[in-house]
């Protein structure tokens, strides 16, 4: 795994959606940990569409359905 | 260069992709990559919405690392049973980690300073 949080780009990120909208110090580091565990979810929930589908690779298709359940898990 | 500047910032692909493979622990086909980004996106984009609206719900123009704690309870992420500072030693590196829960040093001294806990 990669060892560096892009700071930097998170901030940019936040700038260019949300104007005004600023990161206190720490607040930028539990994003990316939370983008890492959507990653996590979707990376599961892919990986058993495949299994249910009997493929052997994830497939654009199993990402998609994956997608829409966990996009919605993610709400807040 | 000029081009870079007008693409809006966004999360880099290399690293989605690497994190993405990680998890997956199975062969991914190479078309699949796209349709993460496209998922990173659009979860990027309701997670700027809904942290702006916390702040703004407690007066604020900051978000705070609480307000990414509450987002992350409604996830239900962080549960009774699995606290943040668990997610946090289970997934972040070291250096950062550091960061985030204090360390107690000697010299009584704690690193950071406990604010939000």
């Amino acid at each position: 795994m990669r060892r560096i949080v892009p700071r930097t780009a998170l901030r940019k990120m936040v700038k260019s959606e949300k104007l005004g909208l600023r990161l206190s110090a720490c607040a930028d580091l539990l994003v990316y940990l939370n983008f890492l565990l959507f990653l996590r979810r979707l990376a599961e929930e892919a990986r058993t569409n495949a299994f249910q589908n009997r493929s052997r690779i994830i497939k654009p298709e199993h990402i998609i359905v994956a997608a829409k359940a966990i996009l919605k898990k993610s709400k807040g | 260069c000029s081009q870079k500047k007008t693409l809006e910032p966004k999360m880099p692909s290399s690293l989605v992709k690497r994190v993405f493979k990680d998890y997956v622990k199975m062969p991914v086909a190479t078309e699949s990559f796209g349709i993460v980004e496209k998922c990173t996106k659009k979860y990027f984009k309701r997670l700027w919405s809904d942290l702006a609206a916390f702040a703004n719900h407690a007066g604020r123009k900051t978000v705070e690392a609480s307000d990414v704690e509450v987002l992350m309870r409604r996830q239900r992420l962080v549960t009774d049973e699995i606290p943040l500072h668990v997610l946090i030693e289970r997934h972040l590196p070291m250096d950062y980690r550091k960061l985030l829960i204090p360390v107690a040093m000697s010299g009584n001294k704690v690193i950071p300073e406990i604010k939000h806990k």
